[in-house]
């Protein structure tokens, strides 16, 4: 097929296709790919007009939010197309209707409906009103934008005054994983490289664990959300801070949840567990670059034995996070990264799932800190923020990804897993170990 | 040392919209220094200036500020 090139708006960066990579893999086990969403619960139904406005105007400065993926050779690129799909949508629960079966159903549309690659909307708002329950909600397909990105554009629609909306997207630079990669002359990119594929040699040395049963083909994805009160908010943090320090808050969740599942599913086969995270690029409050993916992965490893003993799994991971930045392996993902962007996605996406030795998933759980949101509960246009959560399209296996936030003081935990893998029941029994491990009211 | 641990960290870690408007004592976590960054502070000061923090140091008072920074460092520097 022939593509005109003077509709292509960007390249994927090494990132973006890494993300590329993971919707391939997440479309290959019969889900919609690789999907997310922001969602922020509203005091009242919000100015529309307002919003409706703001909306426009992100489309009008950031147009690859309406573009289409296209391949040209080996290559993707974000091309303008001849129709540009909306990006603002409205759905009112229809009077008598179950308010939370209208928003369970319309959520369970947007985010598992099964669109080809080259068709889906990179970005999506959509707006659920009811006669109690306002939500607002960001969905964006992974390639088109990273979770930063996304807090970014949350901002951007938050932010009233038009020239503070200037800022974002200034200065311009080019993807952040090649302005890291250009920080190293070739040979020291050669050696980077060889970091990483030894990094993740010694990672598959061990098998990994698989707390869910895949018995049953995948189907959807489904998520459940819990927000923690203050007071227990707050004791996590201290918690956190005393095992793992300041500089490993993300390590604490990530063992909290190794610990809950070891607990609930202490016969899943394999050696230890294994917990990809990305971390990125930007530098904190940088309101540049808005879109695009801009960020390396590391891994959390634990062999069960640690996990059972939770002072020596949080030193362990300590360690380990200390031992990996500084061997720098965690920039040695990025020539990985760049390097994988030359293959088929079907090529990266065995690459980045499969143990070498022993050809099975690697990660035993998704997982991402989006950490504390510094949005103004008050900023959304004619509506007070009173919750957030974030859910996740995830690959089956692990079909099961894990997302925490603080928002207005408050912790909240998203679980997304694939039914029938797991299902709602099985989540609730999962949570309450969780809840324990995270108070450490557990040996 | 200063301006190399300013350099560093604006240049890396934290964006400031007037780096030159950002005092010495200003709050470097409330700026948005968080944990991975901490980190990557700690070994840039750990090659940069040849010393060793000790993990069991890295709490806030340590690294709040730039003379906080400067004051842990030479701490060690000196020991």
């Amino acid at each position: 097929m022939s593509i005109d090139k003077s509709a292509i708006l960007e390249r994927l960066n090494p990132a973006d296709s890494f993300t590329l990579a993971m919707d391939e893999e997440i479309r290959r086990d019969g889900l919609a790919g690789s999907l997310a969403c922001y969602g922020l619960e509203l005091a009242n139904i919000p100015d529309i007009d307002a919003l409706q406005q703001r909306i426009d105007e992100f489309g009008r400065r950031f147009p690859v939010a309406r573009a289409s993926l296209s391949q040209i050779g080996k290559r993707f690129y974000w091309c303008k197309r001849s129709d540009p799909p909306d990006l603002f949508f409205q759905h009112h629960c229809p009077t008598g209707a179950d308010e939370a079966e209208f928003r369970h159903a319309t959520l369970d549309r947007i985010m598992n409906e099964k669109q080809p690659r080259e068709s889906v909307a990179p970005l999506e708002f959509h707006l659920l009103t009811g006669p109690s329950e306002n939500v607002f909600l960001m969905r964006w397909l992974h390639p088109f934008c990273d979770a930063r990105g996304a807090d970014l554009i949350i901002k951007y629609l938050c932010t009233a005054d038009a020239e503070q909306r200037q800022r974002f997207g200034h200065p311009e630079t080019s993807p952040l994983v090649f302005e890291q990669l250009r920080k190293y002359r070739w040979w020291q990119k050669i050696s980077l490289l060889l970091k990483g594929k030894r990094y993740i040699d010694r990672l598959d040395r061990l098998s990994s664990i698989q707390p869910l049963r895949h018995e049953q083909p995948p189907q959807r994805l489904e998520f459940a959300v819990r927000r923690l009160s203050e007071e227990q908010t707050e004791r996590i943090v201290k918690l956190a801070r005393q095992q793992v320090g300041l500089t490993g808050t993300s390590l604490y969740y990530i063992g909290c949840l190794m610990r809950a599942l070891e607990k609930w599913r202490p016969d899943s086969p394999g050696e230890a567990y294994c917990v990809p995270y990305a971390f990125n690029l930007r530098k904190q409050r940088a309101l540049s670059p808005v879109n695009g993916n801009h960020l390396s992965a590391l891994f959390a490893q634990a062999p069960r034995e640690v996990v059972k003993d939770r002072q020596k799994l949080f030193e362990h991971l300590k360690q380990q996070n200390a031992q990996v930045i500084r061997q720098q392996e965690d920039y040695a993902f990025l020539p990985l990264m760049w390097a994988g962007s030359w293959l088929s996605l079907a090529e990266y996406g065995k690459v980045l799932r499969l143990s070498y030795g022993s050809g099975r998933e690697r990660s035993s759980f998704w997982f991402s800190d989006i950490g504390r949101l510094d949005l103004p509960a008050d900023s959304f246009p004619g509506a007070e923020i009173t919750d957030v959560f974030h859910a996740c399209q995830v690959t089956s296996p692990p079909s099961l990804a894990f997302l925490n936030c603080i928002f207005r003081n408050r912790l909240t935990l998203s679980y997304n897993y694939i039914e029938p893998i797991a299902d709602a029941e099985a989540i609730d029994a999962l949570h309450r170990l969780m809840l324990a491990e995270l108070l450490g009211e557990t040996d | 040392m200063k301006k190399k641990l300013r350099d560093f960290i604006f240049q890396e870690l934290v964006f400031v919209a007037e780096p030159n408007q950002f005092g010495d004592d200003d709050d470097l976590l409330e700026a948005g220094l968080d944990s991975m960054g901490i980190m990557r502070l700690i070994m840039y000061i750990e090659n940069e200036f040849g010393v060793t923090l000790p993990d069991t140091e890295i709490e806030p008072d340590n690294v709040q500020s730039f003379n906080a920074l400067e004051r842990w460092i030479l701490r060690h520097k000196n020991a």
